[in-house]
């Protein structure tokens, strides 16, 4: 069982909000489900629109038809309407806009009346929305009550009570007028306990996870949520989150706390990342550990700034002048998120360099259903590792920046009694100091790309491959976001009987040739699939390993991959 | 509260300038850049610090080349960086005095974003900045404080600019310790910094600092002849008549030495609930994740 529900309004009348309402009640009904969310970059007046897949299996990614659409306004109906089908249910307002077509089922729903009759706000016609949803799909409205109980108990149970005979309205009505509509398609089942999370939420658990202290940042869509998220935590973890006046402050505060000793994170987007390049090369000469959230956007400058782009790979890849290590992480959806963005800040800690985790407006802002038994463990389990930082120097004489063969050095936290030390964005001897010294720098730039060596001899992760490259013909190549639409597009394909392997990368730089090289055997039809207009993962790929794919499946119109459509580009280009 | 009391080193003989000294400077002969060097190693000792107990942020040009020439857990950053680098280690140690040294391109030019709003966020570090009116390490360029007119590589025919006034922008963006002195009385920079490190908040020492080498006008001789000290009975917290004499800079010339403004708000770092028992760097782990998840459910 797999359906869409997508629900369409007005921007500023809560159509996102009783979108995620829906995401929860389905996850807490025993649904799997995955959301994407399309708005302007406005906050009043343009087009807003939420769907959800819920399936009884775990939901990677979108389904083109949909199933059930809920047009609080005409223009969710003209947006959307190519993708019903003959079985698909439409609500909507007669007093609103009128239906000539007859070739799905319509449920009429007079929200207008019910509001006026009431004496509701506009915003209310959501909850009517959400009791007919819930009638039309079998379920009943104890879940929707507690959750409005929930969101308005702080204003008195009136209040509560109004909001409650509204999804009543709506609940009652469909019950009363369409029952031979009705499709039994969210009764209640058992499953495990889920949380209904984001990819920026991901990240903020896979930060507290991983010990990160303080988050800085400059709102920018769509890295934004993360720091009201952590803003919001605050209280409740100790986390110190600095809104600074612009991104170059963001990165060189954390800069700060991080020499200063604890974990520190920033996150951006594109523009933002752009002004964060130059102190990204500090923290490389200097060697302080910083991580770095960058979700990606339609570019360039400010593009679509709503929309997905997976365009700024490459030049993470390249930010900062000079030469530096760098280690650039993206997870596929939200379990590797929190997983990655944990490791991220072991990895920074270890090498004491700047780590990239890379996201996207569609990884960053789609909620999706996570076990919660997946996070509880990896809060229990996961283990801090932070390398060579320490309290107290081994060594009598203490050398920053002392040479070695894994090109770490000892890091020691500033306070430590009979010691001291700068961190310099100059080149520096071991100590510290300025340097101009030839053979001096030659040693310092060796150390630091040992750094990158040791690196890839023990925590460079090899690209997970899904499917059975024995037997696959085609083979698909990618990265970040486009892991959901691609492991649903091989479900899809493999009901052709046609057999398809996906390798996808989560430790995108530096690459190990040695490791990367043999998981592409000749004789396969291997097809890059990428969120852009370059194929920089191609680019990457080739200038790493050698690997050149040919084949390329790309998409820049600022909208993500439908499953669909790699199926059909898979059976038309053959 | 915790917070408020600031930890000063309690070692078993007090430091000396010794200590603090690095590497031999390279400042020009005569630079007022020896002066205020001096000047930080020396209050710094008579605060009773050591190396091990402060935190520097130097930015870059002459004034951050600091960085080799005294001792102690510090950022040799990038220009106009020292602020919010220093604003970091408070937040995560605000245990430790935090000390920027930054010149007046670094602070007013590359970094016046940052410095407007380390002024307005009230944080608790202490900014010397070396005000010499001209890029030196550079070799001569005009800087965001050169007078009107003042002929430099990059502005052959004279700078069209007015100069930036460095105390009145600091009061009027929430600045609660704005101070100035002169490198050429060495007693008073002393002074100005151990009253500034001491101020709980946000604190500002602008260092009028001749450069021998690229500033022909603000000489010496220059500043004897344009400064001049605020008198005893002059009333530091009056924040209107403090923006009353750091404006004579502009309109007048007249550069007044002395704290020309102190108040007490409360600092950054002690507005925040989270350090109210510890430092950020001696905290224990958070686990109490059952907390967060309701709502995701």
């Amino acid at each position: 069982m797999k359906f869409t529900w997508k629900i369409g309004g007005e921007a500023g009348f809560g159509i996102l909000t009783s979108g995620l309402v829906f995401s929860k009640i389905a996850n807490r009904l025993g649904y799997y489900t995955f959301d994407y969310i399309e708005y302007p970059s406005l906050i009043r007046g343009g087009h807003n629109a939420l769907e959800v897949v819920v399936s009884d299996e775990e939901a990677h990614a979108l389904k083109k038809d949909i199933d059930f659409l809920v047009c609080l306004n005409e223009d969710t109906y003209k947006h959307h309407k190519h993708r019903l089908t003959s079985q698909s249910h439409v609500l909507y307002d007669p007093d609103e806009f009128v239906l000539q077509e007859e070739n799905f089922i319509k449920i009429s729903v007079p929200f207008k009346k019910f509001l006026s009759d009431l004496k509701g706000l506009p915003v209310m016609k959501n909850t009517i929305a959400m009791g007919a949803t819930l009638a039309i799909l079998g379920s009943d409205l104890l879940l929707i009550s507690e959750i409005l109980e929930k969101q308005f108990i702080r204003k008195g149970q009136e209040v509560v009570d109004f909001n409650k005979k509204f999804a009543q309205l709506g609940y009652d009505h469909v019950k009363q007028n369409f029952p031979q509509q009705i499709i039994k398609d969210l009764t209640k089942k058992e499953s495990e306990q889920k949380l209904v999370m984001s990819g920026n939420d991901a990240f903020c658990f896979g930060s507290i996870i991983a010990d990160c202290r303080v988050y800085c940042a400059y709102p920018m869509t769509p890295s934004s949520t993360v720091l009201t998220t952590m803003a919001a935590w605050q209280e409740k973890t100790g986390i110190i989150v600095r809104h600074a006046e612009d991104e170059i402050s963001v990165i060189n505060t954390a800069l700060g706390s991080s020499f200063a000793g604890v974990r520190s994170a920033v996150g951006t987007s594109g523009g933002g990342f752009a002004l964060m390049v130059e102190s990204i090369s500090f923290a490389g000469i200097a060697e302080m550990p910083i991580v770095i959230f960058l979700a990606q956007r339609a570019g360039p400058a400010t593009g679509m700034p709503t929309w997905t782009e997976q365009g700024d790979l490459l030049f993470a890849v390249h930010a900062g002048h000079g030469e530096f290590p760098k280690i650039v992480l993206a997870p596929g959806d939200i379990e590797e998120m929190v997983n990655l963005t944990a490791r991220a800040f072991n990895l920074a800690d270890i090498y004491q360099t700047p780590v990239i985790v890379m996201s996207d407006m569609f990884l960053s802002e789609s909620h999706k259903s996570m076990a919660k038994k997946f996070i509880e463990e990896l809060s229990t389990t996961f283990k801090i590792e932070r390398g060579k930082t320490v309290n107290v120097p081994t060594e009598q004489k203490y050398l920053r920046y002392r040479v070695s063969g894994d090109g770490i050095s000892e890091r020691l936290i500033p306070g430590a009694k009979g010691h001291f030390y700068q961190v310099n964005s100059y080149e520096h001897v071991e100590d510290g100091h300025t340097t101009e010294d030839a053979q001096a720098r030659r040693q310092q730039v060796e150390k630091r790309n040992r750094k990158w060596e040791t690196y890839l001899a023990k925590d460079f992760e090899a690209p997970k491959i899904f499917g059975d490259m024995n037997s696959a013909e085609i083979v698909f190549v990618s990265w970040g976001s486009t892991k959901g639409p691609i492991l649903e597009a091989q479900k899809m394909l493999a009901s052709q009987r046609k057999n398809t392997a996906y390798i996808h990368f989560t430790h995108l730089y530096p690459m190990d040739k040695g490791v990367v090289v043999p998981l592409f055997p000749s004789g396969k039809r291997y097809v890059l699939v990428e969120n852009n207009s370059h194929g920089q993962f191609g680019k990457l790929l080739l200038m790493e390993t050698g690997i050149e794919i040919k084949e390329k499946l790309l998409k820049y119109d600022g909208r993500p991959f439908w499953p669909e459509e790699i199926v059909e580009y898979t059976n038309q280009h053959v | 509260m915790a917070g408020r009391n600031r930890r000063i080193h309690e070692s078993t003989r007090m430091s000396t300038i010794q200590d603090f000294s690095g590497y031999a400077p390279t400042w020009c002969p005569g630079c007022g850049d020896w002066g205020i060097g001096i000047a930080i190693k020396t209050a710094l000792v008579q605060m009773g610090l050591d190396p091990s107990s402060v935190m520097v942020i130097f930015g870059i040009g002459c004034s951050g080349n600091m960085n080799d020439f005294l001792n102690a857990y510090a950022i040799h950053s990038l220009h106009g960086r020292a602020l919010p680098n220093a604003i970091g280690a408070k937040l995560a140690n605000h245990k430790m005095p935090v000390v920027a040294v930054v010149g007046d391109g670094d602070c007013y030019g590359e970094g016046g974003n940052h410095f407007i709003h380390a002024c307005r966020g009230n944080h608790d570090i202490t900014v010397i900045v070396h005000d010499n009116g001209v890029y030196g390490l550079t070799t001569g360029q005009v800087a965001p404080t050169s007078q009107k007119g003042f002929k430099s590589k990059s502005t052959p025919s004279g700078i069209i600019e007015t100069p930036i006034n460095p105390l009145t922008l600091a009061l009027t963006q929430g600045a609660t310790y704005v101070a100035q002195t002169f490198a050429g009385n060495v007693n008073h920079v002393v002074e100005m910094i151990k009253e500034g490190i001491k101020h709980k908040g946000f604190s500002l020492i602008n260092v009028l600092q001749p450069c021998v080498t690229f500033n022909k006008i603000n000489t010496y001789k220059y500043y004897l002849q344009h400064s001049y000290k605020l008198p005893d009975e002059y009333k530091k917290d009056n924040l209107e008549e403090a923006m009353r004499k750091g404006n004579e800079m502009t309109t007048a010339e007249k550069f007044p030495l002395g704290i020309l403004y102190q108040s007490h708000r409360q600092a950054f770092s002690d507005e925040l609930p989270q350090l109210a028992q510890a430092a950020l760097t001696e905290k224990q782990r958070f686990v109490n994740f059952e907390n967060l998840y309701s709502d995701f459910l």
